[in-house]
């Protein structure tokens, strides 16, 4: 650890490492480039002045697992809302239940593991679980994962028991069934409760976005299945519902978060831009096929998979654009001015 | 027994002497060795393992009642370092406890408790806390703790040459700051003001632990404006979600409904 290439030039013979930062780990030889190449861009009329063009913020350091991972928390989520709507449904509806339950307790699994796979040590995990912080939408969301993702795989097993064990599932799969709507929606509330100015300009409507998403989501994931007359019909509504309320929501964000011109360009331009559009395409081409009047086998897979597709794409919209708002100073600048507060600036 | 830092920039000759002291007593890692090629900062930011640095802005405006053979120019500089807010995003945000309050009011990662979630990062709006990528947890100015409790300076201000980085009891270095205020505006620098002293004039923050005497816009040094702690408006968002949610569950509800009808 300690020696002449760790960066602090200490020479263990002479010194000991006892700081504060002393048990920070730096990989050996490597030169970090803090000095990240951003784009030089001329300030418009009217517009104040920068750090050099430095970014304010710094760049969320999230991966891809994180956006994989607001698809499949929002995809269980509804799932197990849908599911438990249908246990009130009767016993017709009994298997589908029994899918949406499994499809939360496989979710619940695939998330967890994830959200792992995005920290930074990993071996932590539990710490997520340490505390209760309600003024942080990620602990609150780590209790309602596993909360949500423990009563739903108890459900599943249970499903087809009979007496007493059965109600213990029952319960177990309205609970879930409760908690898979916060689930998927507190990943905006996540995204939106940070510094980052295109996910803060669109709080308001990123939750309606993330809820209305995770319901495509999980129409587009049954219809990739095979399903009963009942079951499909169900999930269709549920999925046309969910289509168009998330082509409304995305129109909302585009409009929230270009009431100031520079915090929305990151969905208009780049990857993120081209994500969001694929996003909007996939989205609408997806109720195009489920509103097909004649269902066929191959329309329903149709919109399954471009559902998904959609579903994915807009996750990776919403989390590109963060990471592109994040290094732009002016963005952040314009996010950072209370219209309310008067400060004694010159 | 609340303490800070009061950093008055005018005073600051850009010398470093902070950040080479920081480094060296909390035995933090180099950064490599960069040439920015934009001005005297080669440092660029605060960072997992760079919790000082100083900021040089040039600008082609002279500052009040100074002369220089230059005609309409002033230098710049500041030592930025972690604010300590009185309301700390990082704080707010993190989901594991690792980042607490100290005894001494100012705010702290334990690294043994940090799993390295990244949303501290996301959270801070003057850009402070990062992750080092090849350490995996997030790490950022602790006001040197050790030191605090060995009744000692914070290496920054011991070492600071011309007294711009001013260590001491909250409320004293907002008596001294106001003093350092009126003296300059006495002077002519009409354009010296406090940032961040206290929460009536940063309400976003609830006042900063690490404020600043300042004489131009924050933006200049790169500091927001009127920073915002993020949790401030997340009751929008979780009343948001709580409508969608409802909508969601109406829509479950209806299409299990509708489908008993035998049309969908």
């Amino acid at each position: 650890m300690s020696g002449p290439d760790d960066g602090r030039y200490v020479d263990p013979e002479l010194g000991l490492l006892l700081g504060e930062g002393a048990a920070q780990r730096i990989a050996a030889g490597e030169a970090r480039e803090i000095w990240r190449d951003v784009a030089a861009s001329l300030p418009a009329p009217g517009e104040g002045p920068t750090y050099y063009d430095r970014p304010v913020l710094k760049e969320p350091v999230w991966i891809w697992s994180v956006p994989v991972y607001f698809w499949t928390g929002g995809t269980m989520g509804a799932a197990l809302a849908l599911g438990g709507a249908a246990q009130l449904a009767g016993a017709e509806l009994r298997p589908f239940v029994r899918r949406c339950r499994w499809v939360g307790a496989v979710g619940g699994a695939a998330s967890a593991a994830l959200l792992i796979h995005d920290l930074g040590r990993p071996e932590r995990f539990h710490h997520m679980l340490r505390v209760f912080r309600p003024t942080s939408p990620m602990s609150v969301g780590s209790w309602v994962l596993a909360a949500a993702s423990t009563l739903a795989g108890g459900a599943a097993l249970l499903g087809r028991r009979r007496g007493l064990l059965r109600g213990a599932g029952d319960l177990a799969g309205l609970g879930a069934a409760l908690l898979g709507l916060p689930l998927a929606g507190y990943t905006a509330v996540l995204v939106g409760n940070t510094a980052v100015p295109v996910w803060l300009a669109a709080r308001r409507s990123l939750p309606f976005l993330f809820i209305a998403s995770s319901m495509s989501g999980a129409a587009s994931f049954f219809d990739l299945g095979s399903l009963r007359p009942r079951e499909a019909r169900v999930v269709r509504a549920f999925g046309i519902a969910g289509k168009a309320a998330e082509l409304a929501a995305i129109a909302a964000v585009e409009s929230e978060a270009g009431r100031v011109e520079r915090v929305g360009r990151p969905l208009r331009e780049g990857v993120a831009g081209a994500l969001w559009t694929a996003a909007k395409v996939l989205t609408a081409a997806s109720l195009a096929a489920t509103l097909l009047p004649r269902r066929s086998r191959r329309a329903g897979l149709a919109a399954g998979l471009l559902g998904t597709a959609g579903a994915l794409a807009l996750r990776f919209a919403v989390f590109h654009a963060g990471k592109a708002s994040s290094r732009d100073p002016r963005a952040t600048f314009h996010q950072q001015r209370l219209p309310s507060c008067e400060t004694s600036t010159p | 027994m609340a303490v800070g830092f009061f950093t008055d920039t005018t005073v600051c000759i850009g010398c470093k002497a902070c950040e080479v002291a920081c480094k060296e007593w909390n035995q933090l890692p180099d950064d490599g060795f960069h040439f920015t090629g934009m001005s005297y900062d080669n440092t660029a930011a605060l960072g997992a393992s760079t919790w000082r640095h100083v900021s040089f802005v040039e600008r082609p405006v002279a500052l009040s009642e100074q002369l220089t053979g230059l005609g309409q120019f002033s230098w710049l500089m500041m030592s930025d370092v972690c604010k300590h807010c009185q309301r700390a995003g990082c704080l707010e945000a993190c989901p594991t406890g690792a980042i607490l309050r100290t005894e001494h009011d100012t705010v702290y990662v334990q690294p043994d408790i940090c799993n390295g979630c990244g949303y501290c990062v996301t959270a801070c709006p003057f850009g402070v806390i990062d992750r080092r990528e090849d350490d995996g947890r997030a790490w950022k100015c602790t006001l040197c703790y050790d030191r605090l409790r060995g009744n000692l300076t914070p290496a920054c201000a011991k070492a600071c040459p011309t007294d711009s980085i001013q260590f001491g009891e909250l409320d004293e270095l907002r008596e001294r700051a106001a003093r350092r205020l009126a003296v300059l505006h006495e002077r002519g620098v009409g354009e010296a003001w406090l940032y961040g002293a206290d929460a009536a004039s940063q309400p976003g923050t609830g006042g900063l632990n690490a404020f600043f005497l300042l004489v131009d816009k924050p933006e200049v040094y790169n500091l927001p404006p009127e920073p915002v702690v993020p949790t401030h408006r997340a009751g929008e968002a979780w009343g948001a979600m709580a409508l969608a949610a409802l909508g969601m569950a109406a829509a479950a509800l209806g299409s299990v409904l509708a489908s008993r009808s035998g049309r969908g």
